[in-house]
Protein backbone atom coordinates (compact mmCIF):
# COMPACT_ATOMS: atom_id res chain seq x y z
CA UNK A 1 0.00 0.00 0.00
CA UNK A 2 3.14 2.29 0.96
CA UNK A 3 3.74 2.86 -3.15
CA UNK A 4 0.13 3.72 -3.80
CA UNK A 5 0.13 6.17 -1.08
CA UNK A 6 3.49 7.14 -2.83
CA UNK A 7 1.77 7.43 -6.12
CA UNK A 8 -0.89 9.87 -4.12
CA UNK A 9 1.16 11.89 -2.94
CA UNK A 10 3.18 12.49 -6.23
CA UNK A 11 0.20 13.14 -8.32
CA UNK A 12 -1.20 15.71 -5.25
CA UNK A 13 2.40 17.96 -5.18
CA UNK A 14 2.38 17.46 -9.38
CA UNK A 15 -1.29 18.85 -9.23
CA UNK A 16 -0.74 21.85 -6.74
CA UNK A 17 1.03 23.59 -9.30
CA UNK A 18 -2.55 23.71 -11.06
CA UNK A 19 -4.76 24.66 -8.44
CA UNK A 20 -4.98 28.49 -10.40
CA UNK A 21 -6.10 26.19 -13.60
CA UNK A 22 -8.37 24.37 -10.99
CA UNK A 23 -9.79 27.69 -10.40
CA UNK A 24 -10.66 29.11 -13.49
CA UNK A 25 -13.26 25.87 -14.07
CA UNK A 26 -15.56 27.47 -10.73
CA UNK A 27 -16.40 29.90 -14.20
CA UNK A 28 -18.48 27.38 -15.96
CA UNK A 29 -19.68 25.83 -12.90
CA UNK A 30 -21.04 29.13 -11.33
CA UNK A 31 -22.85 29.83 -14.78
CA UNK A 32 -24.48 26.04 -14.71
CA UNK A 33 -25.76 26.38 -11.01
CA UNK A 34 -26.88 29.91 -12.04
CA UNK A 35 -28.71 28.53 -14.86
CA UNK A 36 -30.48 25.43 -12.85
CA UNK A 37 -31.39 27.92 -9.73
CA UNK A 38 -33.39 30.48 -12.17
CA UNK A 39 -34.63 27.28 -13.81
CA UNK A 40 -36.00 25.68 -10.25
CA UNK A 41 -37.25 29.05 -9.17
CA UNK A 42 -39.51 29.19 -12.48
CA UNK A 43 -40.80 25.73 -11.60
CA UNK A 44 -41.58 26.00 -8.22
CA UNK A 45 -45.01 28.18 -7.92
CA UNK A 46 -44.66 28.05 -3.85
CA UNK A 47 -41.76 27.57 -1.82
CA UNK A 48 -44.19 25.07 0.30
CA UNK A 49 -44.54 23.43 -3.12
CA UNK A 50 -42.75 19.58 -3.66
CA UNK A 51 -41.57 18.05 -7.24
CA UNK A 52 -40.91 14.21 -6.79
CA UNK A 53 -40.83 14.64 -3.07
CA UNK A 54 -38.09 17.44 -2.89
CA UNK A 55 -38.55 21.23 -1.98
CA UNK A 56 -36.99 23.86 -3.74
CA UNK A 57 -33.93 24.32 -1.61
CA UNK A 58 -33.37 20.41 -1.06
CA UNK A 59 -34.12 20.36 -5.13
CA UNK A 60 -31.42 23.24 -6.16
CA UNK A 61 -28.82 21.72 -3.43
CA UNK A 62 -29.38 18.12 -4.75
CA UNK A 63 -28.05 19.52 -8.05
CA UNK A 64 -25.10 21.76 -6.49
CA UNK A 65 -23.88 18.46 -5.07
CA UNK A 66 -24.14 16.40 -7.70
CA UNK A 67 -22.40 18.90 -10.02
CA UNK A 68 -19.97 19.90 -7.60
CA UNK A 69 -19.17 16.25 -7.75
CA UNK A 70 -19.06 16.01 -11.46
CA UNK A 71 -16.83 18.82 -11.88
CA UNK A 72 -14.79 18.00 -8.92
CA UNK A 73 -13.87 14.92 -10.02
CA UNK A 74 -13.69 15.68 -13.51
CA UNK A 75 -10.46 14.39 -15.37
CA UNK A 76 -9.12 12.20 -18.31
CA UNK A 77 -6.75 10.29 -16.69
CA UNK A 78 -9.75 7.25 -16.15
CA UNK A 79 -11.01 7.91 -19.94
CA UNK A 80 -8.73 9.46 -22.40
CA UNK A 81 -6.00 8.92 -20.94
CA UNK A 82 -6.05 5.42 -20.16
CA UNK A 83 -7.35 4.48 -23.55
CA UNK A 84 -4.57 6.48 -25.40
CA UNK A 85 -2.20 4.52 -23.31
CA UNK A 86 -3.82 1.32 -24.31
CA UNK A 87 -4.08 2.01 -28.33
CA UNK A 88 -0.98 3.80 -28.41
CA UNK A 89 1.12 1.22 -26.43
CA UNK A 90 2.52 3.63 -24.13
CA UNK A 91 0.84 1.27 -21.11
CA UNK A 92 3.87 -0.70 -21.85
CA UNK A 93 6.00 1.66 -20.25
CA UNK A 94 3.63 2.03 -17.21
CA UNK A 95 3.11 -1.56 -16.67
CA UNK A 96 7.12 -2.71 -16.26
CA UNK A 97 6.84 -1.50 -12.46
CA UNK A 98 6.12 -3.14 -9.35
CA UNK A 99 2.86 -2.07 -9.54
CA UNK A 100 -1.14 -3.08 -10.52
CA UNK A 101 -1.68 -0.61 -13.83
CA UNK A 102 -5.23 -0.26 -12.84
CA UNK A 103 -4.63 0.61 -9.53
CA UNK A 104 -1.94 2.93 -10.16
CA UNK A 105 -4.42 5.00 -12.83
CA UNK A 106 -7.28 4.93 -9.84
CA UNK A 107 -4.78 6.36 -7.51
CA UNK A 108 -3.36 9.02 -9.89
CA UNK A 109 -7.34 9.90 -10.63
CA UNK A 110 -7.89 9.97 -6.90
CA UNK A 111 -5.06 12.27 -6.01
CA UNK A 112 -5.96 14.50 -8.46
CA UNK A 113 -10.03 14.72 -7.43
CA UNK A 114 -8.49 15.03 -4.34
CA UNK A 115 -7.20 18.90 -4.72
CA UNK A 116 -10.51 19.54 -7.33
CA UNK A 117 -13.15 18.27 -4.91
CA UNK A 118 -12.61 20.14 -1.81
CA UNK A 119 -12.03 23.41 -3.94
CA UNK A 120 -15.43 22.74 -5.46
CA UNK A 121 -17.32 21.42 -2.27
CA UNK A 122 -16.13 25.06 -0.94
CA UNK A 123 -17.40 26.55 -3.87
CA UNK A 124 -20.72 24.67 -3.72
CA UNK A 125 -20.95 25.60 -0.38
CA UNK A 126 -20.38 29.23 -0.88
CA UNK A 127 -22.69 29.45 -3.09
CA UNK A 128 -25.54 27.55 -1.77
CA UNK A 129 -25.41 29.56 1.46
CA UNK A 130 -25.73 32.89 -0.12
CA UNK A 131 -27.86 31.99 -3.16
CA UNK A 132 -30.51 29.48 -1.79
CA UNK A 133 -30.22 29.32 2.08
CA UNK A 134 -29.53 26.70 4.71
CA UNK A 135 -31.03 23.22 4.00
CA UNK A 136 -33.90 22.48 5.85
CA UNK A 137 -33.58 19.73 8.19
CA UNK A 138 -29.60 19.94 7.55
CA UNK A 139 -27.66 18.00 10.26
CA UNK A 140 -24.22 18.09 10.42
CA UNK A 141 -23.54 14.37 11.59
CA UNK A 142 -25.80 13.58 8.33
CA UNK A 143 -23.21 15.24 6.21
CA UNK A 144 -19.96 13.40 8.40
CA UNK A 145 -22.08 10.07 7.63
CA UNK A 146 -22.55 10.49 3.92
CA UNK A 147 -18.48 11.50 3.07
CA UNK A 148 -17.54 8.09 2.79
CA UNK A 149 -21.05 7.26 0.64
CA UNK A 150 -19.36 10.17 -1.59
CA UNK A 151 -15.84 8.74 -1.81
CA UNK A 152 -17.44 4.92 -2.81
CA UNK A 153 -19.30 6.83 -5.19
CA UNK A 154 -16.60 8.52 -6.62
CA UNK A 155 -14.43 5.47 -6.94
CA UNK A 156 -17.18 3.05 -8.10
CA UNK A 157 -17.40 6.11 -11.32
CA UNK A 158 -13.75 5.91 -11.72
CA UNK A 159 -14.17 1.92 -11.44
CA UNK A 160 -16.58 1.91 -14.01
CA UNK A 161 -15.30 4.19 -16.69
CA UNK A 162 -11.80 2.92 -16.41
CA UNK A 163 -13.62 -0.51 -16.90
CA UNK A 164 -14.94 1.15 -20.08
CA UNK A 165 -11.26 2.54 -21.52
CA UNK A 166 -10.15 -0.95 -21.07
CA UNK A 167 -12.27 -2.21 -23.69
CA UNK A 168 -9.67 0.18 -25.99
CA UNK A 169 -7.57 -3.53 -25.89
CA UNK A 170 -10.40 -4.93 -28.19
CA UNK A 171 -11.88 -1.76 -29.76
CA UNK A 172 -10.27 1.39 -31.62
CA UNK A 173 -11.86 3.78 -29.78
CA UNK A 174 -13.76 3.17 -26.38
CA UNK A 175 -14.98 7.33 -26.39
CA UNK A 176 -18.45 6.68 -27.58
CA UNK A 177 -19.46 4.35 -25.00
CA UNK A 178 -17.29 6.27 -22.35
CA UNK A 179 -19.56 9.34 -24.07
CA UNK A 180 -22.80 7.53 -23.77
CA UNK A 181 -22.05 6.14 -19.51
CA UNK A 182 -21.01 10.04 -18.93
CA UNK A 183 -24.55 11.31 -20.17
CA UNK A 184 -27.18 8.62 -18.48
CA UNK A 185 -24.58 9.56 -15.59
CA UNK A 186 -25.67 13.32 -16.01
CA UNK A 187 -29.17 13.09 -17.08
CA UNK A 188 -30.07 10.65 -14.44
CA UNK A 189 -29.08 11.45 -11.22
CA UNK A 190 -26.91 14.05 -11.97
CA UNK A 191 -29.14 17.06 -12.88
CA UNK A 192 -32.20 15.10 -11.97
CA UNK A 193 -33.03 13.27 -9.16
CA UNK A 194 -34.23 9.07 -10.13
CA UNK A 195 -37.97 10.05 -8.81
CA UNK A 196 -38.18 12.84 -10.98
CA UNK A 197 -38.30 10.21 -13.73
CA UNK A 198 -41.18 7.91 -14.37
CA UNK A 199 -42.48 5.28 -11.63
CA UNK A 200 -41.72 2.33 -13.82
CA UNK A 201 -38.31 3.39 -14.77
CA UNK A 202 -37.01 4.38 -11.13
CA UNK A 203 -36.86 0.58 -10.62
CA UNK A 204 -34.43 0.05 -13.42
CA UNK A 205 -31.98 2.55 -12.79
CA UNK A 206 -32.00 1.97 -9.20
CA UNK A 207 -30.54 -1.35 -10.45
CA UNK A 208 -28.14 0.78 -11.97
CA UNK A 209 -24.73 1.86 -11.15
CA UNK A 210 -25.63 5.19 -11.49
CA UNK A 211 -27.95 5.23 -8.10
CA UNK A 212 -25.02 4.71 -6.15
CA UNK A 213 -22.70 7.07 -8.02
CA UNK A 214 -24.35 10.37 -7.55
CA UNK A 215 -27.94 9.70 -6.67
CA UNK A 216 -27.40 7.96 -3.09
CA UNK A 217 -24.38 10.66 -1.61
CA UNK A 218 -26.36 13.67 -3.01
CA UNK A 219 -29.90 12.14 -1.66
CA UNK A 220 -28.09 11.54 1.95
CA UNK A 221 -27.14 14.77 2.25
CA UNK A 222 -30.21 16.79 1.31
CA UNK A 223 -32.74 14.33 3.23
CA UNK A 224 -30.81 12.10 5.35
CA UNK A 225 -32.19 8.79 6.56
CA UNK A 226 -30.36 5.46 8.40
CA UNK A 227 -32.29 3.42 6.23
CA UNK A 228 -31.36 4.98 2.91
CA UNK A 229 -27.74 5.01 4.37
CA UNK A 230 -27.47 1.19 4.47
CA UNK A 231 -29.38 0.83 1.68
CA UNK A 232 -26.67 2.53 -0.60
CA UNK A 233 -23.85 1.43 1.37
CA UNK A 234 -24.86 -1.96 0.75
CA UNK A 235 -25.29 -1.47 -3.34
CA UNK A 236 -21.73 0.47 -2.97
CA UNK A 237 -20.34 -2.42 -1.57
CA UNK A 238 -22.00 -4.32 -4.47
CA UNK A 239 -21.22 -2.81 -7.05
CA UNK A 240 -17.48 -1.58 -6.34
CA UNK A 241 -17.10 -5.77 -5.77
CA UNK A 242 -18.61 -5.70 -9.33
CA UNK A 243 -16.51 -3.33 -10.88
CA UNK A 244 -13.15 -3.90 -9.43
CA UNK A 245 -13.79 -7.65 -10.40
CA UNK A 246 -14.88 -6.73 -14.10
CA UNK A 247 -11.44 -4.61 -14.12
CA UNK A 248 -9.01 -7.03 -13.10
CA UNK A 249 -10.66 -9.33 -15.10
CA UNK A 250 -10.58 -6.90 -18.50
CA UNK A 251 -6.98 -5.70 -17.75
CA UNK A 252 -6.11 -9.34 -17.49
CA UNK A 253 -7.42 -10.19 -20.49
CA UNK A 254 -6.95 -7.21 -22.69
CA UNK A 255 -3.00 -7.31 -21.23
CA UNK A 256 -2.48 -10.70 -23.44
CA UNK A 257 -3.80 -8.49 -26.31
CA UNK A 258 -1.62 -5.73 -26.27
CA UNK A 259 0.01 -4.53 -29.65
CA UNK A 260 2.99 -1.99 -29.19
CA UNK A 261 3.86 -0.32 -32.20
CA UNK A 262 7.00 0.78 -32.99
CA UNK A 263 9.13 -1.73 -32.06
CA UNK B 1 25.49 -18.04 -15.69
CA UNK B 2 22.63 -17.53 -18.25
CA UNK B 3 20.80 -14.68 -16.82
CA UNK B 4 18.37 -14.48 -19.93
CA UNK B 5 17.73 -17.79 -22.25
CA UNK B 6 15.17 -17.55 -25.12
CA UNK B 7 14.37 -20.60 -27.17
CA UNK B 8 12.18 -20.33 -30.08
CA UNK B 9 10.87 -17.40 -29.38
CA UNK B 10 8.11 -15.79 -31.30
CA UNK B 11 5.39 -13.29 -31.49
CA UNK B 12 3.01 -12.25 -34.52
CA UNK B 13 1.12 -9.43 -34.65
CA UNK B 14 -2.12 -9.53 -36.31
CA UNK B 15 -2.53 -5.66 -38.41
CA UNK B 16 -5.75 -4.18 -39.54
CA UNK B 17 -5.63 -3.68 -43.37
CA UNK B 18 -7.95 -1.44 -45.70
CA UNK B 19 -8.35 -1.13 -49.41
CA UNK B 20 -7.74 2.46 -50.90
CA UNK B 21 -10.67 4.45 -51.09
CA UNK B 22 -13.91 5.04 -49.63
CA UNK B 23 -15.20 2.14 -51.21
CA UNK B 24 -12.63 -0.22 -48.84
CA UNK B 25 -13.52 1.39 -45.88
CA UNK B 26 -17.12 0.64 -46.43
CA UNK B 27 -15.87 -2.93 -47.23
CA UNK B 28 -13.50 -2.78 -44.47
CA UNK B 29 -16.44 -2.25 -41.52
CA UNK B 30 -18.35 -5.85 -42.81
CA UNK B 31 -15.41 -7.66 -43.98
CA UNK B 32 -12.72 -6.30 -41.83
CA UNK B 33 -9.20 -7.91 -43.09
CA UNK B 34 -6.38 -8.52 -41.33
CA UNK B 35 -2.62 -9.62 -42.03
CA UNK B 36 -0.53 -11.67 -39.83
CA UNK B 37 3.08 -10.18 -39.61
CA UNK B 38 5.65 -12.44 -37.78
CA UNK B 39 7.94 -9.45 -35.52
CA UNK B 40 9.76 -12.24 -34.07
CA UNK B 41 10.54 -15.81 -35.69
CA UNK B 42 11.65 -18.60 -33.35
CA UNK B 43 14.84 -16.83 -32.17
CA UNK B 44 16.59 -18.34 -29.31
CA UNK B 45 19.95 -16.86 -27.36
CA UNK B 46 21.42 -16.92 -24.11
CA UNK B 47 22.79 -13.80 -21.88
CA UNK B 48 25.38 -14.47 -19.16
CA UNK B 49 25.57 -12.83 -16.30
CA UNK B 50 27.77 -9.52 -16.66
CA UNK B 51 27.36 -9.78 -20.10
CA UNK B 52 27.19 -6.40 -22.71
CA UNK B 53 25.35 -7.41 -25.69
CA UNK B 54 24.17 -5.38 -28.41
CA UNK B 55 21.01 -6.77 -29.93
CA UNK B 56 20.76 -4.53 -33.12
CA UNK B 57 19.17 -4.66 -35.90
CA UNK B 58 16.97 -2.09 -39.00
CA UNK B 59 13.56 -0.73 -38.19
CA UNK B 60 11.02 -3.17 -38.03
CA UNK B 61 13.44 -5.54 -37.22
CA UNK B 62 11.75 -7.09 -33.78
CA UNK B 63 13.96 -5.80 -31.40
CA UNK B 64 12.10 -3.60 -28.98
CA UNK B 65 9.41 -6.55 -29.44
CA UNK B 66 11.93 -9.25 -27.98
CA UNK B 67 12.83 -6.31 -25.04
CA UNK B 68 9.31 -6.31 -24.34
CA UNK B 69 8.80 -10.19 -24.27
CA UNK B 70 11.63 -10.60 -22.27
CA UNK B 71 10.74 -7.49 -19.53
CA UNK B 72 7.27 -8.79 -19.69
CA UNK B 73 5.41 -6.31 -21.44
CA UNK B 74 4.43 -8.60 -24.27
CA UNK B 75 3.23 -12.00 -24.34
CA UNK B 76 4.93 -14.08 -26.79
CA UNK B 77 3.13 -16.42 -28.93
CA UNK B 78 5.55 -19.27 -29.22
CA UNK B 79 8.63 -20.55 -27.68
CA UNK B 80 10.39 -19.60 -24.20
CA UNK B 81 11.50 -16.91 -22.69
CA UNK B 82 13.40 -16.81 -18.95
CA UNK B 83 14.94 -14.47 -17.36
CA UNK B 84 17.37 -14.47 -13.99
CA UNK B 85 14.69 -17.58 -13.54
CA UNK B 86 11.40 -16.28 -14.08
CA UNK B 87 9.23 -16.36 -16.96
CA UNK B 88 8.20 -12.70 -18.13
CA UNK B 89 5.20 -12.75 -18.99
CA UNK B 90 3.97 -15.13 -15.83
CA UNK B 91 5.75 -13.24 -13.08
CA UNK B 92 6.24 -9.53 -14.81
CA UNK B 93 5.72 -7.75 -10.88
CA UNK B 94 8.45 -10.14 -9.28
CA UNK B 95 10.59 -9.77 -12.52
CA UNK B 96 10.26 -5.92 -12.38
CA UNK B 97 12.08 -5.79 -8.72
CA UNK B 98 15.56 -7.13 -10.49
CA UNK B 99 15.56 -5.81 -13.67
CA UNK B 100 15.62 -2.15 -15.35
CA UNK B 101 14.52 -0.70 -18.14
CA UNK B 102 15.55 3.04 -20.05
CA UNK B 103 13.36 3.34 -22.95
CA UNK B 104 15.20 6.42 -24.87
CA UNK B 105 12.38 7.55 -26.67
CA UNK B 106 9.68 7.17 -23.39
CA UNK B 107 10.06 9.30 -20.43
CA UNK B 108 9.55 7.32 -17.02
CA UNK B 109 10.13 10.44 -15.06
CA UNK B 110 7.24 12.90 -13.98
CA UNK B 111 8.06 15.75 -15.32
CA UNK B 112 6.82 18.08 -13.34
CA UNK B 113 8.70 16.77 -10.23
CA UNK B 114 12.39 17.50 -9.38
CA UNK B 115 14.52 14.58 -10.20
CA UNK B 116 15.03 13.83 -6.12
CA UNK B 117 11.21 13.46 -5.79
CA UNK B 118 11.33 11.11 -8.95
CA UNK B 119 13.64 8.92 -6.77
CA UNK B 120 11.92 9.03 -3.80
CA UNK B 121 8.96 7.80 -5.86
CA UNK B 122 10.47 5.22 -7.90
CA UNK B 123 12.17 3.95 -4.39
CA UNK B 124 8.80 3.55 -2.84
CA UNK B 125 7.34 1.72 -6.47
CA UNK B 126 10.43 -0.52 -5.39
CA UNK B 127 9.72 -1.20 -2.12
CA UNK B 128 13.59 0.35 -0.47
CA UNK B 129 13.24 1.42 3.24
CA UNK B 130 13.53 4.97 3.66
CA UNK B 131 17.46 4.99 4.67
CA UNK B 132 18.60 2.83 2.24
CA UNK B 133 16.58 4.99 -0.78
CA UNK B 134 18.74 8.22 0.91
CA UNK B 135 21.44 6.29 0.65
CA UNK B 136 21.08 5.14 -2.86
CA UNK B 137 20.05 7.98 -4.19
CA UNK B 138 23.33 9.80 -2.94
CA UNK B 139 25.34 6.96 -4.17
CA UNK B 140 24.18 7.32 -7.65
CA UNK B 141 23.84 11.28 -7.66
CA UNK B 142 27.17 11.21 -6.81
CA UNK B 143 27.92 8.71 -9.80
CA UNK B 144 26.22 10.60 -12.71
CA UNK B 145 27.01 13.67 -10.85
CA UNK B 146 23.37 14.53 -10.80
CA UNK B 147 23.96 17.25 -7.62
CA UNK B 148 23.69 20.30 -9.74
CA UNK B 149 20.53 19.74 -11.18
CA UNK B 150 19.07 17.00 -8.94
CA UNK B 151 15.98 19.74 -6.97
CA UNK B 152 14.95 21.28 -10.20
CA UNK B 153 11.85 20.23 -12.04
CA UNK B 154 12.48 17.43 -14.69
CA UNK B 155 10.60 19.77 -17.23
CA UNK B 156 13.14 22.20 -17.26
CA UNK B 157 16.46 20.24 -17.47
CA UNK B 158 18.36 19.24 -20.86
CA UNK B 159 17.68 15.95 -22.51
CA UNK B 160 21.03 15.19 -21.22
CA UNK B 161 20.87 15.48 -17.34
CA UNK B 162 17.20 13.93 -18.15
CA UNK B 163 18.48 10.71 -19.63
CA UNK B 164 21.42 10.80 -17.02
CA UNK B 165 17.97 10.76 -14.46
CA UNK B 166 16.23 8.11 -16.47
CA UNK B 167 18.98 5.88 -16.25
CA UNK B 168 19.17 6.43 -12.36
CA UNK B 169 15.90 5.46 -11.68
CA UNK B 170 16.16 2.43 -13.46
CA UNK B 171 18.84 2.05 -11.28
CA UNK B 172 17.24 2.91 -7.72
CA UNK B 173 16.42 -0.86 -6.97
CA UNK B 174 19.68 -2.19 -7.68
CA UNK B 175 18.49 -4.13 -11.19
CA UNK B 176 20.78 -6.89 -12.31
CA UNK B 177 19.64 -6.61 -15.83
CA UNK B 178 19.55 -3.18 -17.36
CA UNK B 179 17.40 -2.95 -20.79
CA UNK B 180 18.35 -0.03 -22.85
CA UNK B 181 16.69 0.82 -26.00
CA UNK B 182 18.34 3.69 -27.71
CA UNK B 183 19.72 5.55 -24.70
CA UNK B 184 21.70 7.87 -26.29
CA UNK B 185 18.73 8.96 -28.69
CA UNK B 186 19.15 12.68 -29.64
CA UNK B 187 22.07 13.55 -27.26
CA UNK B 188 25.24 15.27 -28.57
CA UNK B 189 28.60 13.16 -29.00
CA UNK B 190 30.02 14.87 -25.39
CA UNK B 191 26.94 13.86 -23.27
CA UNK B 192 26.82 10.54 -25.77
CA UNK B 193 30.40 9.73 -24.47
CA UNK B 194 29.64 10.33 -20.64
CA UNK B 195 26.16 8.24 -20.79
CA UNK B 196 28.11 5.15 -22.12
CA UNK B 197 31.41 6.05 -19.84
CA UNK B 198 28.50 5.98 -16.61
CA UNK B 199 26.97 2.48 -18.20
CA UNK B 200 30.75 0.86 -18.70
CA UNK B 201 31.38 1.61 -15.03
CA UNK B 202 27.99 -0.11 -13.84
CA UNK B 203 29.06 -2.94 -15.61
CA UNK B 204 32.39 -2.77 -14.07
CA UNK B 205 31.86 -1.85 -10.39
CA UNK B 206 28.09 -3.45 -10.12
CA UNK B 207 28.45 -6.48 -12.86
CA UNK B 208 25.11 -5.27 -14.12
CA UNK B 209 24.24 -7.12 -17.23
CA UNK B 210 23.48 -4.67 -20.24
CA UNK B 211 21.67 -5.58 -23.43
CA UNK B 212 21.87 -2.51 -25.69
CA UNK B 213 19.76 -1.82 -28.27
CA UNK B 214 21.03 1.29 -30.54
CA UNK B 215 21.10 2.44 -34.43
CA UNK B 216 24.15 4.27 -33.06
CA UNK B 217 26.77 2.80 -33.87
CA UNK B 218 29.45 4.39 -31.61
CA UNK B 219 27.30 3.14 -27.96
CA UNK B 220 27.60 -0.60 -29.47
CA UNK B 221 31.15 -0.38 -30.79
CA UNK B 222 32.19 1.55 -27.50
CA UNK B 223 30.07 -0.79 -24.75
CA UNK B 224 29.58 -4.34 -26.35
CA UNK B 225 31.63 -7.15 -26.38
CA UNK B 226 29.03 -9.44 -28.10
CA UNK B 227 26.34 -8.54 -30.67
CA UNK B 228 23.24 -10.18 -32.08
CA UNK B 229 21.62 -8.64 -35.36
CA UNK B 230 17.85 -9.65 -36.22
CA UNK B 231 16.26 -9.17 -39.43
CA UNK B 232 12.67 -9.73 -40.42
CA UNK B 233 12.51 -11.12 -36.79
CA UNK B 234 15.59 -13.47 -36.93
CA UNK B 235 18.86 -13.28 -35.55
CA UNK B 236 21.04 -13.57 -38.74
CA UNK B 237 24.32 -12.98 -36.78
CA UNK B 238 25.10 -13.65 -32.76
CA UNK B 239 28.78 -13.02 -32.46
CA UNK B 240 31.93 -11.80 -30.45
CA UNK B 241 32.37 -7.71 -31.82
CA UNK B 242 36.00 -9.00 -31.80
CA UNK B 243 35.29 -11.73 -34.06
CA UNK B 244 32.82 -9.08 -36.38
CA UNK B 245 35.55 -6.52 -36.82
CA UNK B 246 38.54 -9.81 -37.39
CA UNK B 247 36.13 -11.14 -39.82
CA UNK B 248 34.85 -7.74 -41.76
CA UNK B 249 37.73 -6.09 -41.32
CA UNK B 250 40.34 -7.53 -44.06
CA UNK B 251 38.85 -5.02 -46.63
CA UNK B 252 40.52 -1.54 -46.10
CA UNK B 253 39.52 1.96 -47.40
CA UNK B 254 42.46 3.76 -49.22
CA UNK B 255 41.61 7.27 -50.04
CA UNK B 256 44.31 9.02 -52.21
CA UNK B 257 44.63 12.06 -53.81
CA UNK B 258 46.59 12.73 -56.95
CA UNK B 259 48.27 15.80 -58.75
CA UNK B 260 47.02 14.78 -61.99
CA UNK B 261 44.35 11.98 -63.15
CA UNK B 262 45.99 9.01 -63.64
CA UNK B 263 44.62 5.50 -64.96
CA UNK B 264 42.73 3.71 -62.23
CA UNK B 265 44.57 0.57 -60.35
CA UNK B 266 43.02 -2.84 -61.63
CA UNK B 267 43.19 -6.22 -60.28
CA UNK B 268 41.21 -9.04 -58.51
CA UNK B 269 40.40 -7.57 -54.65
CA UNK B 270 39.85 -4.65 -55.38
CA UNK B 271 36.93 -2.18 -56.44
CA UNK B 272 36.72 1.72 -56.96
CA UNK B 273 34.13 2.88 -54.96
CA UNK B 274 34.01 6.30 -55.84
CA UNK B 275 36.43 8.75 -58.42
CA UNK B 276 36.32 12.36 -58.68
CA UNK B 277 39.08 13.56 -60.86
CA UNK B 278 42.13 13.19 -59.54
CA UNK B 279 40.72 12.09 -56.33
CA UNK B 280 39.89 7.97 -55.52
CA UNK B 281 38.46 5.78 -53.32
CA UNK B 282 39.39 2.24 -53.32
CA UNK B 283 37.90 -0.92 -51.36
CA UNK B 284 41.15 -3.22 -51.22
CA UNK B 285 40.11 -6.92 -50.08
CA UNK B 286 43.27 -8.31 -48.44
CA UNK B 287 41.97 -11.78 -48.07
CA UNK B 288 42.89 -11.28 -51.94
CA UNK B 289 45.69 -8.98 -52.43
CA UNK B 290 47.86 -7.59 -49.71
CA UNK B 291 47.84 -4.13 -49.07
CA UNK B 292 51.37 -3.24 -50.17
CA UNK B 293 50.43 -5.25 -53.54
CA UNK B 294 47.69 -2.78 -53.88
CA UNK B 295 49.25 0.07 -53.27
CA UNK B 296 52.48 -0.95 -55.38
CA UNK B 297 49.66 -0.75 -58.38
CA UNK B 298 49.00 3.11 -57.44
CA UNK B 299 51.95 5.52 -59.47
CA UNK B 300 53.67 6.67 -56.26
CA UNK B 301 54.87 10.13 -58.36
CA UNK B 302 51.70 11.83 -58.43
CA UNK B 303 50.47 10.70 -54.84
CA UNK B 304 49.86 14.25 -52.98
CA UNK B 305 48.15 12.32 -49.46
CA UNK B 306 46.72 9.13 -49.00
CA UNK B 307 44.62 7.36 -46.48
CA UNK B 308 44.08 3.51 -45.11
CA UNK B 309 40.78 3.13 -42.88
CA UNK B 310 39.08 0.07 -41.92
CA UNK B 311 35.79 -0.28 -43.24
CA UNK B 312 33.12 1.44 -40.97
CA UNK B 313 31.46 -0.68 -38.88
CA UNK B 314 27.97 0.90 -39.77
CA UNK B 315 28.82 -0.15 -43.32
CA UNK B 316 29.24 -3.99 -41.71
CA UNK B 317 26.33 -3.58 -40.14
CA UNK B 318 24.45 -2.34 -42.71
CA UNK B 319 25.87 -4.80 -45.34
CA UNK B 320 24.78 -7.60 -43.06
CA UNK B 321 21.53 -5.86 -43.03
CA UNK B 322 21.44 -6.45 -46.62
CA UNK B 323 22.10 -9.90 -47.21
CA UNK B 324 19.52 -11.05 -44.46
CA UNK B 325 17.00 -8.66 -46.62
CA UNK B 326 18.58 -11.02 -49.56
CA UNK B 327 18.31 -14.16 -47.74
CA UNK B 328 14.52 -13.68 -46.73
Amino acid sequence: MRKYAVIYRSVLMENLQYAMNIAFGFISYFIFIYVFICLWNYMYASPEELIAGYTKEQMIWYVMITEGMWFGTRSGTVTRQAATDIRNGNIAYLMNKPYHYTLYILTKYTAEWGIRLPMYAALSISMGLTMVGRLPGFRLVSLLATLPVILLGITINAVFKLCISLISFWIEDSNPFQWIYDKLILVIGTIFPVEIFPAALQPVFRLTPIYTVCYGPAKLVVDFSWEKFLEIVAAQIIYLAVGCGLMFFLYGKGVKKLHVNGG
Amino acid sequence: MNVIETENLSKTFRVKQKEKGIAGSMRSIFHPQTQEIPAVNHISFQVEEGEMLAFIGPNGAGKSTTIKMLTGILYPDGGRAEVLGLDPSRKRKQLAYKIGTVFGQKEQLWTHLTPYDNFRFFSAVYDLPDREAEARIQELSDTFELSGFINTPVRNLSLGQRIRCEIVASLIHRPRILFLDEPTIGLDPVVKENIRSLIRQMNRELHTTIFLTSHDIGDIEKLCKRIIIVNNGQIVLDDSMSHLKYHYLNRKILEIKQQEETPLPSAKGITVLKQNGSHIKLEVDTGIIRINDALRLINAEHVEDITISNVPLENIITEIYKSADIGA
